[in-house]
């Protein structure tokens, strides 16, 4: 019974077809711009360092890809320090 | 051969990745093309690993192939081999013992300015790969179908090749979503036609179920499309309406609601 009530109620997020499509998303957003996911890392330092340099950061920056049909942009959240 | 149309429509048929079921799709569109009185030629470039003449049951009809028209030994019109159901169908064999490279890209649009006046569409059988048999293929052509599977790897594939064809300046770029099987779409194993749609962002021109007659119907060269009570031939017909300008609604794989999850899972089917 417990198994025919968890087949129904089952959480979506955890089917693989789920996995598949986070997989694919991170994946094709890469493959597009011909980066590695190593390049996140390398630009949030690299970006958190110049920024840096100017203002005050509070937290940690968020550094994503945003993407739209075929298209891809890069979105940076930095917040800053209020006085 | 007789043309329908004064327009002739020339129609690269690629995926990226091998056996996602270009060669099958291939076959039955030109063959339900024909079927209609359209005049059609497939080309098949995949040179070296030849499979169009076996998926249409002509291979013994063959006697030149598309590397012995550029070299010379034979003319255009004897390469070409009239396929046994349908008068207006044609198929240009590829060369099963030579490669990719002993064709360039100037030479297959040669052929395929000389195969125009004769034909309303004109198909482009593409190897799998994005190499020198990628480019010939895509030379001559207007207009690109990318055939996928609902599948991680053909998905990214198919991705990389909408990508390089949108590079090469296509305009008309459409998606055949094949071997789909809905019941795993449903049961969330499987990437559904949105998902896909989501990922690659092209038009959807068709969407063909799994169905074990495939290789039933590849076994005995006769393409699926002409055994009518099977699904996957409902949806190449689909494709082929499509193909000619007609809208035709997609197959609907049945919601997932609460009370299908239900029933199904009771029991009940549907």
């Amino acid at each position: 019974m417990f198994n025919f009530l968890k087949r129904i109620f089952a959480d979506e997020k955890k089917s693989s077809r789920s996995r598949a499509n986070d997989r694919l998303r991170v994946v094709l957003t890469h493959d597009r711009i011909g980066s590695s996911s190593q390049l996140m890392e390398t630009l949030q330092e690299e970006i958190i360092a110049l920024i840096a340099k100017h203002i005050e950061i509070d937290g940690t920056p968020e550094v994503h890809f945003i993407t739209e049909g075929r298209h891809t942009a890069l979105d940076i959240s930095i917040p800053l320090k209020g006085r | 051969m007789e043309k329908k149309n004064p327009d002739s429509q020339v129609i690269v048929v690629t995926s990226g990745k091998g056996g996602v079921g270009k060669t099958t799709t291939v076959a039955n569109i030109s063959t339900g093309l024909a079927k209609l009185g359209y005049s059609v030629v497939v080309m098949d470039l995949d040179i070296g690993l030849k499979k169009l003449d076996l998926i249409l049951g002509l291979e013994n009809r063959v006697i030149y192939d598309i590397i012995q028209v550029v070299e010379g030994e034979c003319t255009l019109k004897q390469a070409l081999v009239k396929d046994k159901r349908f008068a207006e169908l044609y198929m240009l064999p590829a060369a099963q013992t030579r490669n990719k490279d002993d064709i360039t890209t100037e030479q297959v649009q040669n052929i395929c300015n000389e195969l125009k006046p004769d034909f309303d569409f004109i198909f482009i059988d593409c190897p799998a790969g994005i190499e020198q048999g990628f480019r010939n293929s895509i030379a001559a052509a207007d207009k690109a179908i990318v055939v996928t599977n609902p599948e991680v790897s053909a998905v990214r594939d198919a991705d990389r090749i909408i990508g390089m064809l949108e590079s090469a300046n296509f305009k008309d770029i459409k998606l055949i979503v094949n071997r789909i099987r809905p019941d795993m779409v449903r049961s969330g194993d499987m990437l559904s036609i949105d998902d896909l749609m989501e990922h690659l962002c092209i038009e959807l021109l068709g969407v063909v179920p799994e169905d074990s007659g495939v290789v039933i119907s590849t076994n005995r060269g006769e393409p699926i499309i002409l055994n009518e009570r099977s699904s996957a031939a409902k949806a190449f017909n689909n494709i082929v309406q499509r193909l000619t300008g007609n809208e035709i609604e997609f197959m609907t794989l049945e919601q997932d609601t609460f009370w299908s999850k239900l029933k199904r899972n009771m029991g009940f089917k549907k």
